[in-house]
């Protein structure tokens, strides 16, 4: 079981350096001190949409609305940010909480199949959203300048804001994971949800808080995505879907549940933080990025599953 | 046998779902008469072969997140050599596209048997794959098709024969005898216990693979009645995405179950004419067509979570 850990934490670290140094052979400019500094704070929005994708996955559930989440939470930040900072976060973490809890309660008391919960809550943000644009979310969607600077603001080469609030974050989300006792039930519902009602754990309770947590934790990735871009529109963080689950399977966290780490989340987000920026500089059509994206999120995921069985 | 009953009882109830908003849609209309039926005809069958394909693979215990991107794909092919062709050549083309949808999928479901991957995470990331090749093609709205070819499509001026049978087609031809053969119950077998059908002496990992492929069959034939109907082609995620979701969300509606080995096609096809219902009535009313993508989403759910109800009720 050790074995097998260090054994798939190596393979990660590897491929990490390999798109690095792909990366860098392909562009120079890569290895100075400010480039790395803007991939770290763009990986910083994944790894967070990716800290709540991991906790979900490990309870063997998938949240697909996430991308519409972090979306919403940025678009109720930048409408709202006339009534004051703190009042338009709050609205956030209302429609966070809101949201997670309705995902939570559906698939945790009503059994409903998370696939296609949360692909339909997403649907219905949309239409929420596409609607709210014109009527009760009109006006101004400009990020607050506060947030801004909290999400691309530089403090000393290559460290910025967000890779501090990342790190901060983060490293609560991998404290809660490993030593706590919600860490552990998550593990055990995710394992054996069946056993894990006999040992006594309220399967349903623990769903609706990962289901929460996610969205809180994908709200604040849209906010930070919504004050990187400046403003906000309804498509941000739509591009971070397949990410945000590729980046947990690629990873290591099983999409069934009950094994995997955020910190394998982290290094997933980090290699396609670097893939990412690797297909910026080739300059080549969207057609093309799309296809080596797609293709590569295929082979890291097969790869590592490859590795991971065998022993 | 208990099972079948009560799928028809649901087949009965979205049936009777089905003629209501008929009739709710016919009142908005001042005529409601053969034109207007090939209207409503022609608007579902991309959604309703879509939602056969999706539903297939289900059955067989998968799913597709890319199932839209790969009608999209093949409708983007066709329409782009179809364009100014004559018949003969825009039959080629169509040809082609489903041969290649079929392989598409093939290799969908030989990656997901060969790699161990989830088919929600293989799929998610093909959909991708297939947007890219979709907008290398295609990259932008444009493209045609032959209007001869098109008519075996669309029907004569006030003929609903023509689409009718592209509808049905499909669903009597190919489903009806795959059900029926070898391949069809084993699709079922995989579906409800990939190990038992192991052990019963099914070939999981080639099953699966033609899964996907019959799966690619009609995600092809969707994309190329796209290509009849629309007579264009527009390469865009959002298209694609909101083609899946309509997919799964009418493979719920029409009774197949997630779990895998339960359902057949019919409800399905019929599901598709409440997801066309829906946007279509609002419309009339004037109200703004996101709303019934509100409506929509909400009513999978309500659907899922009755159809999870009923089935634990069914156990106890």
């Amino acid at each position: 079981m050790k074995l097998k850990i260090n054994r798939s934490i190596i393979a990660l670290w590897i491929i990490l350096a390999l798109t690095f140094l792909v990366t860098g052979l392909v562009d120079s400019y890569f290895f100075s001190i400010p480039s790395i500094g803007i991939t770290l704070q763009l990986a910083a929005p994944l790894g967070l949409l990716a800290a709540g994708q991991t906790i979900v996955m490990l309870t063997g559930g998938i949240d697909l609305s996430l991308a519409m989440i972090a979306t919403g939470a940025a678009y109720i930040v930048s409408v709202k940010s006339e009534s004051g900072l703190f009042i338009s976060l709050a609205y956030a973490l209302i429609f966070c909480v809101v949201v997670g809890a309705v995902n939570g309660i559906a698939v945790g008391v009503f059994g409903v199949n998370p696939l296609i919960m949360t692909l339909s809550m997403s649907a219905i943000l949309i239409g929420v959203f596409t609607v709210g644009v014109s009527t009760f979310l009109r006006g101004s969607s400009r990020m607050p300048d506060l947030l801004i600077t909290a999400s691309s603001g530089l403090i000393l080469d290559p460290i910025t804001w967000p890779l501090i609030i990342w790190i901060i974050v983060g490293g609560f989300v991998h404290f809660s994971l490993t030593r706590t006792g919600f860490g552990r039930v998550i593990y055990a519902i995710g394992d054996n949800a069946k056993a894990a009602r006999l040992a006594g754990v309220k399967v349903w309770q623990v769903q609706i808080a990962a289901y929460v947590s996610c969205a809180i934790l994908g709200g604040m990735a849209g906010i930070m995505l919504g004050g990187q871009s400046g403003a906000v529109a309804i498509s941000l963080a739509n591009s971070y879907l397949l990410p945000s689950v590729a980046a947990v399977v690629i990873g290591g966290t099983s999409i069934m549940g009950g094994m995997g780490s955020y910190s394998g989340s982290v290094m997933g987000a980090l290699i396609l933080s670097v893939l990412s920026y690797l297909l910026a500089t080739l300059n080549s059509s969207e057609a093309f990025k799309q296809l080596v994206y797609g293709g590569i999120v295929l082979a890291l995921a097969w790869v590592y599953s490859s590795i991971s069985e065998r022993k | 046998m208990k099972i079948s009953l009560r799928e028809q009882y649901w087949n009965l109830s979205i049936l009777g779902l089905v003629i209501i908003l008929t009739v709710w849609r016919s009142n908005q209309l001042p005529v409601f008469g053969s034109y207007e039926i090939k209207t409503i005809i022609l608007g579902i069958i991309p959604i309703a072969l879509l939602a056969m394909g999706q539903s297939l693979i289900i059955i067989g215990g998968g799913i597709n997140l890319a199932i839209g991107a790969e009608a999209i794909l093949i409708n983007c092919i066709t329409a782009k050599y179809s364009e100014g062709s004559d018949f003969a050549l825009s039959l080629r083309w169509a040809l082609i596209g489903i041969v290649i949808s079929v392989i598409v999928g093939a290799i969908t479901g030989w990656i997901i048997s060969q790699s161990g991957i989830a088919d929600i995470v293989v799929t998610l990331a093909t959909s991708f794959v297939l947007i890219g090749f979709a907008l290398f093609i295609q990259p932008g709205p444009g493209g045609g098709v032959n209007l001869d070819f098109a008519k075996y499509f669309m029907g004569g001026e006030d003929s609903y024969i023509a689409p009718l049978l592209v509808l049905f087609l499909p669903i009597l031809l190919i489903w009806l005898p795959l059900q029926r053969s070898r391949l069809g119950i084993s699709f079922y077998a995989i579906g409800s216990s990939k190990d038992a059908a192991f052990l019963s002496g099914v070939n999981v990992a080639r099953t699966r693979v033609s899964l996907y492929a019959v799966g690619g069959l009609f995600a092809g034939l969707c994309g190329v009645s796209l290509t009849a109907i629309t007579q264009a082609a527009s390469p865009f995620a959002v298209i694609s995405n909101t083609a899946t979701l309509n997919s799964v969300a009418a493979a719920v509606l029409g009774g197949v179950a997630l779990a895998g080995g339960v359902g057949d096609l019919f409800g399905p096809a019929l599901a598709s004419l409440v997801l066309y219902y829906i946007p279509t009535i609002m419309l009339g009313y004037g109200i703004d067509p996101a709303y019934s993508q509100i409506i929509q989403g909400a009513l999978t759910i309500l659907v899922v979570l009755v159809g999870g109800l009923l089935r634990a009720r069914g156990k106890r």
